[in-house]
């Protein structure tokens, strides 16, 4: 059998190589795009978020959206957290209506700790975000001695991030009732 | 044609360096196929995986995608790039399911110059948004300050269904306007909060609006 000469003369180590070069460059660049934009979520918002208070959010509106497809169909209050100074307190009271929920969200954008509102009851949310699960947030009241009936927050990991609590857009008649929903949202930083 | 008597030192050296020109032409030029290779291989497909996603990232209904593992921590290096490059803050997919539309229910790019109907059936227990922006995610400036409708803001059907009118020129009943916006998109998003939104992406999905579109200029 001949082979042809075009096939002959082809450099075949270079052939073979180039689908393992394009699968190593395919993985580098993956991994790496999240770290190479420049207006990822966090970058946009955190510039416009006080440290460990939450925010209030005005109302989305054309030419004034904090991000890009972020819907009027809800208000939101957020807070820039970070915990290098010490634990952050969290907590908010979701009502018994749907669409409610609390997020909290890495500067990378996962949802490390969501919860949603559920109709039949109001969903109290009690977080305290510590920068690691190790930490040591004082002597327990249990190791003083001392009877402790309250529920104890949830302790969430998380070094930097935002809070998001999403409450949806019911019409003008209730958006007073909304924003003071979200208003008593509370983030409140607290020493070691 | 030189004859044979007539190669001096001077064309041998000229003749050798010519083929060893020739040679270094052909591996760079070898060379330069496979970094071009690479390149388009590797960041085309990467590209594509980020922005357009595939079946193994992406749940395709008719012309709604969803990620199915957005905003969660475990989810997949494309998801995770796809919404670091959109910059959106995607809600967890354990709590709502957030579909994105460009095109009508035909397969035909979403654009201003055309009239659409987006019809569908109130899906019952569950919150949702249908919102309009242009094809950067950009809200559309207009008179009415509208831009989105919920399941409790929406005029629905006494048989529970629903159809929203989307185009330049108002029209009665749910109308969201587009403007002069070029290339739209569309995204719904719908709550549960009973049961993690994955177990019932497949109800969800059944319940998803047809985009209908009505005429063009």
């Amino acid at each position: 059998m001949k082979i042809p000469k075009s096939l002959r003369n082809a450099n075949w180590q270079l052939i073979l190589a180039a689908p393992v070069a394009a699968g190593i460059l395919h993985i580098c660049a993956t991994f790496a795009a999240p770290y190479l934009t420049a207006a990822s979520a966090y970058s946009r918002l955190a510039p416009g978020l006080p440290v460990n208070r939450m925010q209030l959010l005005p109302v989305a509106a054309a030419g004034a959206e904090p991000l890009p497809f972020a819907s009027p169909d809800a208000r939101y209050a957020m807070c820039r957290f970070n915990t290098s100074t010490g634990p952050v307190d969290v907590s908010a009271t979701l009502p018994p209506d749907l669409g409610w929920t609390l997020t909290v969200v890495t500067p990378e954008g996962d949802n490390i700790y969501a919860t949603a509102s559920v109709p039949s009851r109001p969903t109290p949310v009690s977080l305290v975000l510590v920068p690691s699960e190790d930490a040591f947030l004082g002597v327990t009241m249990e190791a003083r001695g001392i009877a402790n009936s309250a529920t104890p927050p949830t302790a969430v990991a998380a070094t930097r991030g935002i809070i998001v609590v999403r409450g949806p857009d019911k019409g003008f008649a209730y958006q007073n009732q909304v924003e003071t929903m979200l208003r008593d949202a509370k983030c409140t930083a607290r020493s070691f | 044609m030189l004859s044979h008597s007539a190669l001096t030192p001077a064309h041998v050296a000229l003749h050798r360096m010519q083929k060893r020109i020739s040679m270094l032409i052909g591996i760079l030029g070898d060379w330069a196929a496979f970094t071009g290779a690479v390149l388009i291989l590797g960041l085309g497909t990467s590209w594509y995986m980020i922005d357009v996603g595939t079946s193994l990232t992406t749940e395709q209904r008719g012309p709604w995608v969803s990620w199915t593992s957005a905003g969660k921590a475990d989810a997949d290096p494309y998801t995770r790039a796809h919404f670091a490059r959109l910059g959106a803050l995607p809600i967890t997919s354990d709590l709502a399911l957030t579909y994105i539309a460009y095109t009508d229910s035909e397969g035909n790019r979403l654009h201003s110059s055309c009239d659409y109907l987006v019809e569908g059936r109130n899906p019952a227990d569950n919150w949702w948004s249908i919102t309009v922006f242009n094809d950067r995610g950009d809200l559309i400036a207009n008179a009415a300050d509208r831009h989105a409708y919920t399941s409790q803001s929406i005029a629905i059907r006494p048989d529970g269904s629903f159809s929203i009118a989307l185009g330049r020129d108002a029209s009665a009943g749910n109308w969201l306007p587009t403007g002069g916006a070029g290339r739209l998109a569309l995204k719904y998003t719908v709550f549960d909060a009973g049961t993690p939104m994955l177990e019932k992406a497949e109800e969800a999905s059944e319940s998803l609006p047809l985009i209908r579109r009505m005429h063009c200029r």
